[in-house]
């Protein structure tokens, strides 16, 4: 099995071989819901650190008796897939409160446990402010440590500020791989689809960190010269919350474009800003965490993300840009609003897309990707 | 130099042969389960009319839902792209257009050339399309082509104020047991529909020179509400509206062939 044979086969699953290894072999599994829990905290606390996916998912119907249908569908999905027992595996799962939707699978997996005793018993509420400021780096350095000292008690175990440090180092390296392979997509030849990247940072947040090391060694190996970009192709940004759908990254790229950048919790959110290594380590995570690359969640941060955005369009040589949120999401319905003015302060165009995860829908999908990349095709053309 | 258009939607397929910028032959048919067969049939029939074969073709170019799945065609495009150039082949002062489908409705802007350099499509709702109008319609016993002349004759239109067309079939129910005179009703049925496709259409900034295109248009009671909400004309079109992705197909294929007024 080559590296993206082995890629897309943990990116589509659940659960995966080196999981179950690592499982038999005595460790233990920690759950988390999104980009601002710090993999590194679980992980010097001994835990493989394991972001919920929605990927094998049977449905929303066992997770609508908790949602209601106005509420985001991938949420939905993957409280699903813990009503029905998906999740049984981990020992432990860290919320947060990313959004309304996503914090309440917190209370509703609390009841899920009481009821049922369904799926782990410890689980932690991370809160982080929605703001950037001293006082909220303050607040989420006391937030982390209180997620140190709940993991310690809960397991019975200490995590020292040694333990931490390798953590942070071993992330690091992580991060900059990453980096590195998302940088090889600056130039003509780009080493990697849209689709692909999803299905990487899916598969990387599901094994063992010095797997993933291994597995990202391979990948930029394997990427030196490769180029998956079509003679025309458009070089496109996409910006947007939860996607692991690879197919509908694919079914867009399909109409004649390749993603070479984005701003997706599946993406560069996830390679961007190391965590200072010689400081002392709760106070550096907390930095690094709250002053990344933001989600929309971070309110007085759209002006980083705007100069993000244009840094990358220039850098990237970037042709085009798509958001696509899932439905109902506010924050990222404000977001695209916001995007769309700033395409057009760059004139740079913009098209946004609204979906259901696992939704469907590709022929309207595809008709829209079309005529706006047709629309860009007339643009440039000259006026004969 | 003959080329074609095949345009296969998802409840008719229309196929338009042309020759050096002429119309020559076009076909209308309901389509089938499979996309392929439908898209054989209908061009069969346009080549039957025009007394051609397959071969006689030099290029075709696919449009519609079905359109990445036509085998015979050597190039597909969007149904924006296809009913713009369609709509600006008929007349060429056209920048606007406003295609209300079966299932889906759209706003084009047009340059010069008659290529779309914007849009919009309904993403939220189908309370704008003619699937909505058919329930409707049938809410109230009246046929879809029936729902247009019968409104036309309406004084005192109803006023329907829901958005989502589950809840205007509601209010629609409401009016007819409510004893409303069923013109009446039609007329608020057309106006309804209308603010919807409206509503999307004003997003865009659209210039003089409208057109009305796909099976919708042929409705007039609601041609004439859209055109009082956005208070602009539509112009008329010389060839069957719902022909317009299928034509501007063929008119693509015929710049593509290098043919000159295509
Ligand atoms: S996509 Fe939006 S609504 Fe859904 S979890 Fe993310 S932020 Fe919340």
């Amino acid at each position: 099995m080559d590296i993206f044979d082995e890629i897309r086969f943990i990116a589509r699953k659940t659960q995966n071989p080196y999981l179950k290894e690592a499982r038999s072999a005595g460790q233990k599994i920690m759950g988390y819901l999104c980009s601002y829990v710090p993999e590194e905290i679980l992980h010097a606390a001994g835990f493989i650190p394991y972001r919920l996916r929605t990927v094998e998912s049977l449905g929303t119907e066992k997770g609508d008796l908790y949602y209601s249908a106005l509420n985001c569908s991938f949420v939905r999905h993957c409280f699903d897939k813990a009503v029905r027992g998906d999740f049984d595996f981990l020992d432990g799962v860290i919320f947060f409160n990313g959004c309304d939707h996503s914090r309440r699978m917190y209370d509703n997996w609390r009841d899920l446990y009481r009821e049922r005793q369904a799926g782990p018993g410890f689980l932690h509420m991370l809160i982080a402010p929605h703001k950037i400021s001293q006082t909220a780096l303050n607040r989420y350095t006391d937030e982390l440590s209180k997620l140190v000292r709940a993991l310690e008690e809960s397991f019975g175990l200490k995590i020292t500020d040694q333990k931490l440090h390798n953590s942070i180092c071993l992330y690091n390296e992580k991060r900059s791989l990453l980096a590195q392979l998302f940088a090889m997509r600056k130039g003509e030849k780009v080493p990697l689809t849209g689709a692909e990247s999803i299905r990487l940072v899916l598969a990387l947040s599901a094994v063992p960190v010095e797997k993933a090391v291994s597995l990202l060694e391979k990948m930029i190996d394997a990427c030196q010269d490769r180029n998956v970009a079509k003679p025309g192709d458009l070089r496109l940004f996409m910006a947007g919350g939860c996607m692991e759908e690879a197919d509908h990254m694919q079914l867009i790229e399909d109409q004649g474009a390749v993603v070479v950048a984005d701003n997706l919790c599946l993406g560069a959110r996830s390679v961007h800003t190391p965590i200072e290594e010689d400081l002392p380590p709760v106070p550096a995570i907390a930095r690094r965490y709250l002053t990344h690359l933001s989600c929309p969640r971070m309110v007085n941060d759209f002006y980083s993300r705007s100069h993000y955005f244009e840094e990358t369009i220039r850098d990237f040589s970037v042709d085009a840009v798509i958001t696509d949120k899932l439905m109902f999401c506010d924050l990222w319905g404000g977001e695209a609003f916001l995007l769309k003015s700033e395409a057009r302060r760059l004139g740079i165009p913009i098209l946004t897309l609204e979906r259901e995860m696992h939704g469907g829908g590709a022929g309207q999908v595809q008709t829209r990707v079309q005529a706006f990349f047709e629309k860009i095709a007339n643009l440039t053309q000259d006026d004969a | 130099m003959f080329y074609a258009g095949c345009d296969v939607g998802s409840l008719t397929a229309e196929a338009v042969i042309m020759e050096d910028g002429r119309l020559r032959s076009w076909a209308i048919l309901p389509v089938g389960a499979r996309t392929e067969e439908s898209a054989y049939s209908v061009m069969q029939q346009a080549l039957k009319e025009a007394g051609l074969t397959m071969d006689g073709l030099a290029l075709i170019c696919a449009t519609g839902y079905g359109r990445k799945n036509i085998p015979f065609a050597q190039f597909n495009l969007s149904e924006i792209s296809c009913h713009g150039m369609g709509a600006h082949w008929c007349d060429p002062s056209i920048r606007a257009v406003i295609d209300v489908g079966g299932q889906d409705c759209k706003a084009i802007c047009l340059d010069r050339q008659g290529r779309a350099v914007d849009f919009v499509m309904n993403d939220k709702c189908a309370a704008g399309t003619g699937r909505s109008l058919e329930i409707l319609a049938r809410a109230i016993n009246l046929g879809l082509e029936d729902l247009g002349p019968v409104s036309l004759k309406s004084r005192h239109p109803v006023r329907i104020t829901n958005r989502c067309s589950i809840f205007m079939e509601l209010e629609v129910l409401q009016h007819y047991y409510g004893g409303r005179k069923i013109r009446d009703i039609a007329r608020g049925i057309n106006h309804a529909v209308a603010k919807r496709v409206a509503f999307l259409a004003q997003s865009l900034d659209m210039a003089p020179g409208f057109a009305l295109t796909g099976g919708v248009s042929k409705n007039a009671g609601v041609a004439k509400s859209l055109e009082k909400i956005l208070g602009v004309r539509f112009r008329p079109l010389k060839v069957d509206p719902q022909l317009m992705g299928a034509l501007g197909a063929a008119v693509h294929a015929g710049v593509k062939a290098g043919v000159k007024d295509s």
